[in-house]
């Protein structure tokens, strides 16, 4: 059983997985929503986490004092997510019974004091998170290690936890991509999303279906391409950010063949069985066109086949700029599966410009 | 309940919510400081005082014991009787002691009155001698006059002073006549119990009283707590910080409170107490005090943490002492950290931190036996070690080896050493855990017929030049044992105590007579150099006969089951399969088919025999023809690998070996070809380090040594930098080591490994060499390293004559000089000068003390118990014969000299020259510098023997 979980959680199957759940629990979103479905799965994952927990190499991995603070992360992600879909779908339903939302409803419009409402639960809120730090401090001492000794880096050396997410995709990208692009392009569209997203439905009240396509591409992101990075990172990345089942013992030997190539080689020598021509431009013109027609090509066809309603309704400069964004957003678990089908490396590789992509 | 509105909550409920959250918060505080002070090292301290106090107050017992109490009574009752004296005259005493009292006053008032005349006075002076130089006449008179009344003031009232001061002397003087009898039997009292109230007062001060809880209670604790981290800093050492050298700082006696403490030997650790606290370290009179080194410059680990057991990165000696961690402390092995505590059986290697360059070190034994053994077994031969490059090969040269063995003995031995002679010291390549499957072994056979054929092929050819006839071997087994060959060597079946010398510099002689031809030992040991130039074996002067009854004993040790091993022919098939691999390292396999098809079936082999030579090394510890000293050495170098991480050692597939440095050590020391099991290697990359199949003992040892190779910076005001004359004796020392000097003597405390053979008469062996030079002329001790003869005609035990050279005698020489702080050379020209009569004292003095009687050679036939006396002056410094005489015993404690003088506090001949001791001997001793030969005896030189 252990030696199954340990191959399906390799992010070949288990992303592929999660994909799978994630769009069907969208379109069956009143089923995830009810509690009844909530205390199941809750009841679920204690007993598998129990499970998983009576093995000591899982349960190493799980008390390591850095890590800790990662598991009650992905608890207040379930917990907050799975709550807004639940009141949202309520919302849905009243609303496709003609009713209000429930923060429409007259009681819940009448208005009530700062003080001692907001001001004196915030109070609350604070000392007992006071409560909660002192005592978590004590009981969990701090993971501070030995003094940075430049000659001895710890291996795995891990970012922060919340880096961890980037750090997966470096195995992916080129650093300037996963390192530098990636994240200043996620920034800027968070901030971007209240200039594209105009649609004024679902102000002031949880809706999920009057904002299905935001709702699930911004929960696509977050939860596939950022979380569920940042668990891969933290519990199956050991030595050498070598892959390692939840079960697997953390040896720093562990050897996996990775013998990556790229789109080029594959191209001239292994398709054409040609040398690789001397020009990069001309060495590289497939990846660049590729490249080329992933941003221009795709667009057009996407907006032919779905977007026209979109595009009437945003306008062209906030269309564009989301497809945009959304083709970057895919480019990460499409350049993911290309590296586990064809050990691709680099689409255009011309490390004369440190352009690789 | 109905809502305000307004409100969302019920105010009451909040409030409720509140008071809930607040207790929780008061508690949370409260267990912050109980946690913050509830340290695991302030529990240490408490038992500590516990302890200190248990020490005290049975040294209280102690001490009371030695109370003389009947003493104390007598002495207590006539207190009581001098009291009651007192007493009577109490109204005598109270009055002088108010008169005192008035006295005491009037002094007082006076020093008042004084002290203001004085400074008016000064000021005074000071304003007239501004006036008087600005000319302002004037005020200078003025001031001049006042300063006149303010001295004149002043010296009367000073006068007064002294009349009231005798006045109180005399007075003073009155009251201690009347009290000096009960004062003095005071004194005695405080005498007898003095030492038992010094401790009570200590007691006292160390018992946990209420002023001791106030100042160590929370937060009052941060005034003047007594239990607190105790630390040294320590200036001239550092921490490595990795980004910068920080002053080194230790806390280690936060818990090991009486480490540099005596009288807590028996304690439980950590209140032990140093076990070498006043030699060697941690003692403040020990070499390396507590405050000045502290621990961890010794010790290894993390000695500025004191958070817990672990932190200070304790390591278990063995596998118990980590289990009893484990359940005691929660014991875990240190985390990242670079330098570990070392423990304790390898403490001793981290003295070549500091102590560099050096042959030997008093007291570290382990370290010096750990370095003895990596100098007899030659691992700086494969392994290059700092400072030790220009050391001499380890094994023999294989030069001429076809004069010595026959190519089948060679074979049988190089596959396994051990199996002919169990002390070997030449390492067992073969047969070994990774290479002894029969596809390997295949190769293997391959491999030694080449190397043999290959050495055989490019040796010299080499004929004895002695002819072994026929000998006693019985004598040869006495001479074995008694001329001194067991100063290196040792052999199977010779007798107590022979057999119990602690030597390994030379081979282990057993089966020595299935190896060598008789003519090949005869030659040999009658002059070892016509074999092999440089070898170290010396001389011993053997005569014709003796040559022969020692070749006919050792003749005698046969191992006939080795000598009846027959070695599988060559395999060609293997040995082509080995070439070819060879070749196509960097061609194809084609091409090397093709090289290797233009060698002849010769040439094939040679060329194996000289690529395996160079696989395993061999040139690294034998001379071998057609590998000169540039090659290589094969095997990693040590020089740092204390320092090497441990993420860099290879641990294979044993998962059972500790991840440590000190583990890997031990596992590979005791089996090398270990790493490579589980492992599936090709031929040609199995571990090469071969097997010396060492014991557990000898491992420590070693892994002692070897952790104690770190390249930790220190810097120079920490390290023991030596001075000229302790360079000087180092680099004689590395000769002594080379010729094994210290196999048969007792040098500057180094015990011989003769020694245990001659303990109950050391007169029989070899002389001890205790401050040599000052014993005897520099000159002398050149010229007798250099010729070679009998001084003490007694001795069975010979000194050999050496092949030094002209560099290594001086080294020796100034080594002996430098030792004992003498300059090097005296001046032997000069006559002696004879006081009148003293002349016939000392012909007196020569001839009633019998010297003849033992020093007899040259002056009867009678066989000589000591030294020739006719060469006294030629090699005995004459400070030294006057020390020698006065007492012989404080120099070599066996001596059967007789201690005629008493050191110097009885005349030996009475009624000669006034009974003085002084005067006797330095009469004599001129009389034994008059009657000596001013040249050297001849003696041997060891080209001509």
């Amino acid at each position: 059983m252990k030696a199954i979980i340990n191959y399906l959680s390799d992010p070949v199957f288990s992303f592929t997985g999660i994909i799978f759940f994630f769009f069907l629990g969208i379109k069956h979103i009143e089923v995830v929503a009810s509690k009844k479905f909530a205390t199941i799965a809750l009841i679920l994952i204690l007993i598998i986490f129990g499970w998983m927990s009576l093995d000591p190499v899982f349960l190493s991995i799980v008390i390591w004092p850095d890590n800790v603070p990662i598991i009650f992360l992905l608890a207040l992600v379930i917990w907050s997510t799975w709550f807004a879909i639940h009141k949202g779908v309520i919302n849905d339903q009243r609303m496709a019974a003609g009713e209000p939302p429930v923060e429409g409803t007259p009681e819940n419009r009448e208005k009530v004091w700062a003080w001692p409402n907001l001001v004196y639960t915030e109070l609350f809120a604070i000392i007992a998170g006071t409560v909660f730090l002192i005592a978590w401090s004590i009981l969990l001492k701090s993971p501070l290690e030995e003094p940075a000794n430049p000659t001895w880096a710890p291996n795995p050396a891990k970012a922060p936890w919340y880096f961890l997410g980037l750090q997966e995709m470096l195995v992916y990208f080129d650093p300037w991509i996963a390192g530098v692009t990636l994240p200043v392009l996620i920034v800027v569209g968070l901030i971007a999303i209240p200039y594209i997203d105009t649609n004024p439905k679902g102000n002031g009240y949880y809706s999920f279906k009057d904002r299905k396509f935001a709702i699930t591409s911004f929960l696509f992101g977050w939860l596939l391409l950022w979380i569920f990075l940042i668990i891969i990172g933290t519990f199956l990345r050991g030595p050498n950010w070598t892959f390692y089942g939840p079960f697997e013992f953390w040896d720093a030997h562990k050897v996996v063949a990775a013998n990556n190539i790229n789109l080029s080689e594959i191209f001239w020598i292994k398709f054409l069985n040609m040398p690789l021509p001397k020009n990069i431009f001309a060495r590289e013109f497939l990846g660049l066109i590729l490249v080329a027609i992933y941003y221009t090509f795709v667009p057009v066809f996407i907006t032919r086949k779905f977007g026209q309603k979109f595009l009437i309704t945003m306008g062209k400069a906030r269309y564009y700029f989301l497809i945009f964004l959304v083709l970057t957003m895919m480019s990460l678990p499409l350049k993911m599966y290309l590296r586990w089908f064809i050990n691709l490396k680099y689409i255009v590789f011309m490390p004369e410009f440190e352009l690789n992509i | 309940m109905k809502k305000e509105p307004g409100m969302a909550y019920d105010t009451k409920k909040l409030n409720k919510v509140f008071a809930v959250l607040a207790v929780l918060l008061l508690f949370a505080v409260l267990w912050m400081f109980v946690d913050d002070y509830l340290r695991p090292w302030k529990a240490v301290q408490l038992k500590a005082i516990d302890i200190k106090q248990q020490h005290l107050n049975d040294q209280i017992a102690a001490t009371s014991k030695d109370i003389d109490q009947v003493a104390l009574k007598n002495f207590e009752t006539s207190l009581k009787q001098a009291e009651q004296e007192l007493e009577s005259k109490a109204t005598d005493i109270s009055r002088i002691e108010r008169e005192i009292g008035e006295v005491e006053k009037k002094i007082y008032a006076q020093n008042m009155t004084n002290g203001v005349w004085g400074s008016k006075s000064g000021e005074y002076q000071f304003n007239y001698e501004h006036y008087n130089v600005a000319k302002e006449t004037q005020k200078a008179e003025i001031y001049y006059k006042k300063m006149k009344e303010a001295q004149a003031n002043f010296d009367l009232g000073r006068d007064k002073l002294k009349a009231f001061q005798s006045e109180e002397n005399s007075l003073n003087k009155k009251l201690l006549e009347i009290k000096n009898s009960q004062m003095e039997i005071d004194k005695k009292i405080k005498e007898i119990i003095g030492a038992r109230d010094r401790l009570t007062v200590a007691a006292n001060l160390n018992s946990k009283s209420f002023v001791w809880l106030l100042r160590n209670l929370p937060f009052l604790d941060y005034l003047d707590p007594t239990v607190k981290i105790k630390q040294v800093v320590l200036k001239r050492l550092t921490d490595d910080r990795y980004f910068q050298q920080t002053t080194k700082v230790d806390r280690c006696t936060t818990c090991h409170v009486f480490i540099d403490q005596k009288g807590f030997e028996n304690q439980e650790n950590p209140y032990k107490t140093h076990p070498h606290v006043d030699t060697l370290a941690a003692g403040p009179d020990s070499k390396h005090p507590l405050k000045e080194f502290g621990c961890t410059s010794c010790h290894g680990g993390e000695g500025h943490r004191v958070n817990d057991f672990n932190s200070a990165a304790h390591v278990p000696q063995n596998e118990k002492q980590k289990q009893d961690w484990i359940k005691k402390y929660q014991w875990h092995e240190p985390h990242k950290v670079p330098q570990p505590m070392l423990p304790l059986q390898y403490a001793e290697g981290m003295c070549i931190k500091c102590h560099q360059g050096v042959e030997y070190l008093p007291m570290a034994h382990k370290l010096n036996k750990g370095k003895r053994l990596i100098e007899n077994y030659g691992c700086y031969g494969c392994h290059k070690i700092e400072g030790w490059a220009d050391k001499v090969k380890p094994g023999p040269s294989l030069l001429k080896i076809a004069g010595k063995i026959t190519p089948e003995f060679t074979k049988n031995w190089i596959w396994s050493p051990h199996s002919f002679n169990h002390k070997s010291r030449m390492p067992a390549f073969f047969n070994q855990a990774n290479n002894s499957n029969p596809e390997f072994m295949a190769l293997n056979v391959a491999e030694v017929n080449s190397m043999v054929e290959y050495l055989y092929k490019n040796s010299e050819s080499y004929t004895p030049f002695a002819k072994y006839t026929s000998g006693d071997a019985e004598n040869g087994k006495h001479l074995i044992q008694t001329i001194g060959c067991i100063g290196c060597h040792q052999v199977e079946g010779i007798d107590e105590p022979y057999s119990k010398t602690a030597n390994m510099s030379g081979p282990y002689l057993t089966g020595i007579g299935s190896k060598v031809s008789g003519d090949w030992l005869k030659s040999w040991i009658l002059k070892p150099a016509h074999y092999q130039e440089n070898t170290i074996m010396p001389k011993f002067r053997l005569t014709e006969k003796e040559a022969n009854d020692l070749t006919a004993y050792m003749l005698s040790l046969k191992n006939k089951t080795f000598e009846s091993l027959k070695f599988e022919i060559l395999n060609p098939k293997m040995r082509d399969q080995l070439l070819i691999e060879d070749f196509s390292t960097f061609e194809t396999e084609a091409a090397a088919k093709l090289k290797l098809s233009a060698l002849s079936e010769e040439e094939r082999t040679l060329a194996l025999g000289k690529k395996s030579i160079s696989k395993y090394g061999c040139y690294s510890c034998h001379q071998i023809a057609g590998f000169d000293e540039s090659m290589p050495p094969i095997g990693p170098e040590l020089s740092a690998v204390g320092s090497k991480p441990v993420e860099q050692f290879g641990f294979g597939q044993q998962k059972q070996v500790p991840h440590t440095r000190h583990d890997w050590i031990t596992n590979h020391l005791e089996q090398p070809s270990r790493w490579d099991l589980g492992v599936p290697k090709k031929f040609k990359d199995l571990t090469k380090m071969p097997n010396f199949y060492l014991n557990p003992e000898e491992i420590t040892s070693i892994t002692g040594f070897l952790l104690g190779l770190v390249n930790d910076y220190v810097p120079a005001s920490g390290k023991k930098i030596l001075n000229a004359r302790e360079a000087i004796a180092e680099e004689g020392k590395k000769v002594a080591t080379k010729y094994n000097c210290y196999g048969c003597h007792n040098i500057e405390g180094h015990i011989a490994g003769v020694n245990e053979v001659y303990k109950d008469d050391q007169n029989a062996g070899p002389p001890w060499l205790m401050k040599e030079g000052l014993r005897v002329h520099s000159e002398w001790l050149y010229h007798f390293l250099r010729n070679v003869h009998p001084i003490r005609t007694y001795l069975t035990i010979r000194m050999p004559s050496f092949n030094f050279s002209d560099d290594e005698v001086n080294k020796l020489v100034a080594y002996f000089a430098a030792e004992s702080d003498q300059t090097m050379f005296a001046d032997l020209s000069g006559k002696v000068n004879w006081e009148p009569g003293e002349r016939e004292a000392a012909i007196k003095i020569f001839n009633e003390l019998a010297c003849t009687s033992c020093h007899s050679t040259g002056f009867t036939n009678d066989t000589a118990q000591g030294p020739d006396l006719h060469q006294v002056k030629m090699r005995l410094r004459e400070a030294w014969i006057k020390k020698w005489l006065n007492n012989p015993q404080a120099i070599l404690p066996y001596t059967p000299m007789p201690n005629f003088w008493d050191d110097g506090k009885t005349s030996a001949v009475p009624g000669v020259l006034d009974d003085n001791p002084e005067k006797q001997i330095n009469a004599l001793v001129k009389y034994l510098l008059e009657m000596s030969q001013n040249d050297y005896p001849k003696g041997t030189k060891y080209k001509d023997l």
